[in-house]
């Protein structure tokens, strides 16, 4: 893989699902290896931007690279973990099935899953300490356990970029520690990642680089530079009551890192 | 009962071969509807089943005119197969077309597309109605009895199709029923699948018809399909059930209907809607039944380790319902339930004398009283003052999963001892000979051999080298460990809590 081409160049991304664009002349560019964090209010375009990476919706305009090329001839290469409320937890599948669906890019559909696969697979789950409910059925699971089983699915895919989807939402401690300590192991094997996060307080610490997302880019840059409470307040309106008093933290917390 | 069933199929077939055909045709087309039904219950596609279904009448009509004007021919059932399917299709992109351009929402545009189209093809019937004689009665309520040679045949071909499409792409039909942005991010033609999947559902429809009607012919998709949501937890498991259920259903409808001498097909879907109401009922994890004795058995869950708690407190003695009631200043019948149900989990053993834990129970019991006092240490940290204490450790220690226990031990920095001077229990679940554990986790007394050195220490300790852990020192924070090189040359290291947790110990 030549490592001077960014891993996400997106030109001019506009989406919309009616009249209204779900977000307008978004331009970024993702270097390799990095860890961005996206935040912004409910409806502000997280998930259409996840979306448009994976190249399940279609943009009004603009363009969009993965390594330099379009996305039809990324196929397999960006993984992808949902966020929670996107998933039916009722559907007939087993934890084991949905860690060896990562594997399904791999195979054509004229073959059949290898002994290989199932390994990844089980490594994968083995990885996320899930090994021991691989039979269950993904509803009778708890809320972290649920998100560690598509957490082994996407590193079953293995791609160079990972997309999460609200990962950290309503997970428990032990699982938010599971999580960025993937992340953190994702990172350093030289993928990209782009988180969709709802916790502006821990953004700072969690992320390399953040974007601050509603329907336009409002910022893109290092905790440092993205989070200025004008800015913020600007972005999420009034709603941001619990961060004005949170203001002295969050400012440590960005000079730490 | 074989036998009879034998002479009963010889007799049949002796006496009208019509049942004979009749019971072939709609094994195939019960069974194929029900593997084609899965698809759609799990993707809500059940009112759009539906549409594809009335929607063929006008694809039927425009079928049997193009042949009638055109060539003259008359009730040409290729033609008519083939304008069914078409009329499904334009039906499915019609809908999908209007709810995205539009902000009216899918199931009003379905309502509003299927009774349109349903609708046209009544007005060419009637219109044409002199050259075209298609039997509205029969296309709505069906004619298993019917069923001629042409049928039977289409009917076989349409089962073959459709089984092969779903053997072939079984792992696509998945996936884009399960999580269609990842379906769409690896590459797979989600909108193409689509349009198969319809496809497949207005072959199967356009057969189901034929033998139930086409208000029935959604039952014949949905409820076996259904029934086997019930009882599955697996895709591959939920198609075959559904295509067992819809051949059972089927023959029992068909049985009552040739005995009762009643329509077939409304017997077949009554006995298919039996079918699922039985399971609904009994199935053994989703059904109502097991949902009742699920609530009836149920026992809190804080009572079942406030008893493990008390009998382990009690140090080996038999302890009575009476006497742990009394520690814990509950009535003793409100206690029976969880004790019994201790009882059969095997923890808890139950004589003449009262209760003792198992070797089971014992460990449950001190995994239980480890997360209590290490949430006592927790919130003494916090700053919860000395006399709530245990009160709020009473009902966060029943917060005990592994992994939070552990990583709540890792924060504290592993202490030995609780606010109160007691003493912590190790991490024992983990402190097994032979297991792989940071060194943190030990406690005085512990042995074992170095298995792998990180940065932090990289210059004090080496792999190979065995060690034996002494008492901890500086109020804990001090680990104490006594290193044995592999020539026998002995040192004593003094490590603190990150550079304990650099080096992983194999257990002797």
């Amino acid at each position: 893989m030549n490592t001077d081409v960014s891993a996400i160049d997106v030109q001019n991304l506009t989406v919309s699902y009616g009249p209204v664009p779900a977000l307008l002349d978004v331009s970024v560019t993702i270097p390799q290896g990095q860890l961005v964090g996206i935040i912004g209010p409910n409806g502000s375009g997280k998930s259409t931007f996840i979306k448009s990476l994976l190249g399940f919706l279609r943009p009004d305009f603009g363009d969009i690279r993965l390594f330099d090329e379009p996305i039809e001839n990324s196929k397999g290469r960006v993984a992808y973990v949902p966020q929670r409320g996107a998933v039916d937890w009722d559907f007939p599948v087993t934890v084991r099935e949905v860690a060896l669906m990562g594997r399904y890019a791999k195979r054509p559909i004229w073959q059949n899953l290898t002994k290989e696969d199932r390994d990844i697979a089980d490594e994968a789950l083995e990885m996320v300490r899930m090994s021991d409910l691989r039979n269950r059925q993904i509803g009778q699971l708890s809320g972290g356990q649920q998100q560690r089983v598509f957490m082994a699915r996407a590193m079953a895919q293995g791609g160079d970029i990972l997309l999460l989807d609200e990962p950290f939402a309503g997970v428990d401690a032990a699982t938010e520690h599971a999580i960025l300590d993937v992340l953190e192991r994702t990172k350093a094997s030289g993928r990209t990642l782009v988180v969709v996060h709802h916790d502006l307080t821990t953004a700072a610490e969690y992320f390399d680089t953040i974007m601050l997302l509603k329907q336009r880019l409002f910022a893109y840059g290092t905790p440092d530079q993205v989070m200025h409470p004008e800015l913020l307040s600007q972005v999420y309106e009034g709603k941001l009551r619990v961060f004005a008093t949170m203001d002295g933290d969050s400012s440590a917390a960005g000079d730490e890192s | 009962m074989m036998a009879n069933l034998y002479d009963w199929l010889v007799s049949v077939q002796h006496d009208s071969p019509h049942l004979m055909k009749a019971l072939l045709a709609g094994g195939l087309v019960s069974t194929t509807c029900a593997l084609i039904g899965c698809f759609i219950v799990l993707r809500r596609t059940s009112f759009l089943a539906d549409a594809v279904a009335h929607s063929m009448l006008a694809g039927v009509v425009a079928g049997y005119l193009l042949m009638k004007l055109v060539y003259g021919d008359s009730a040409h059932a290729g033609a008519m197969l083939i304008g069914s399917i078409i009329s499904g299709i334009i039906t499915v992109a019609m809908v999908s077309f209007v709810s995205r351009a539009s902000r009216v929402k899918e199931d009003a545009v379905i309502g509003i597309m299927y009774t349109g189209i349903f609708a046209l093809g009544g007005v060419m019937v009637s219109f044409f109605s002199d050259i075209i004689h298609i039997d509205l009665y029969h296309f709505v309520i069906g004619s298993l009895l019917g069923v001629g040679d042409a049928d039977l045949w289409m009917m076989g071909t349409v089962s073959c199709v459709v089984v092969v499409f779903i053997l072939m792409t079984f792992r696509w039909l998945q996936i884009i029923t399960f999580d269609r942005v990842m379906a769409a991010s690896i590459g797979i033609p989600v909108v193409l699948m689509d349009y198969l999947l319809t496809m497949s559902t207005s072959l199967v429809v356009v057969s189901g018809v034929r033998m139930v009607g086409v208000i029935l012919v959604v039952g014949l998709l949905i409820a076996p399909a259904a029934t086997a949501y019930l009882l599955c937890d697996r895709l591959r498991n939920m198609l075959w059930v559904s295509a067992l259920l819809g051949w059972t259903g089927f023959l029992l409808g068909y049985i009552a209907s040739e005995y009762m001498n009643v329509a077939p097909g409304s017997a077949v879907v009554v006995a298919l809607t039996a079918q699922f109401m039985l399971v609904f009922v009994v199935a053994p994890r989703y059904g109502l039944l097991a949902d009742w004795r699920r609530r009836l058995t149920a026992v809190p869950q804080q009572e079942v380790e406030d008893i493990l708690g008390s009998v382990l407190r009690a140090d080996g003695e038999a302890l009575s319902l009476q006497q742990i009631a009394g520690y814990l200043n509950k009535r003793p019948e409100r206690l029976r339930r969880a004790a019994s149900s201790l009882d059969r989990q095997g923890l808890l053993a139950g004589d003449a004398q009262g209760y003792t834990l198992t070797d089971d129970g014992r460990k449950e019991a001190r995994r239980l009283l480890r997360a209590h006092r290490l949430w006592e240490t927790y919130l003494r940290e916090a700053g919860v003052h000395e006399e709530n204490l245990h009160a709020h450790a009473h009902v966060l220690e029943h917060v005990h999963d592994e992994d939070a226990v552990d990583y709540l031990d890792d924060k504290l920095g592993h202490p030995l001892i609780d606010p109160h001077g007691s003493e912590i229990p190790e991490d024992f679940l983990h402190l097994v000979p032979g297991e792989l554990v940071k060194l943190a986790i030990l406690r005085e007394g512990h042995t074992g051999t170095i298995h792998s050195v990180g940065g932090l220490v990289s210059d004090q300790a080496n792999s190979g080298e065995t060690v034996e852990v002494g008492p901890r020192e500086g109020d804990g924070r001090i680990w104490v460990v006594s290193v044995t090189t592999t020539s026998g040359d002995k040192r004593t290291l003094r490590l603190d809590h990150e550079q304990a947790d650099d080096i992983s110990i194999r257990l002797d």
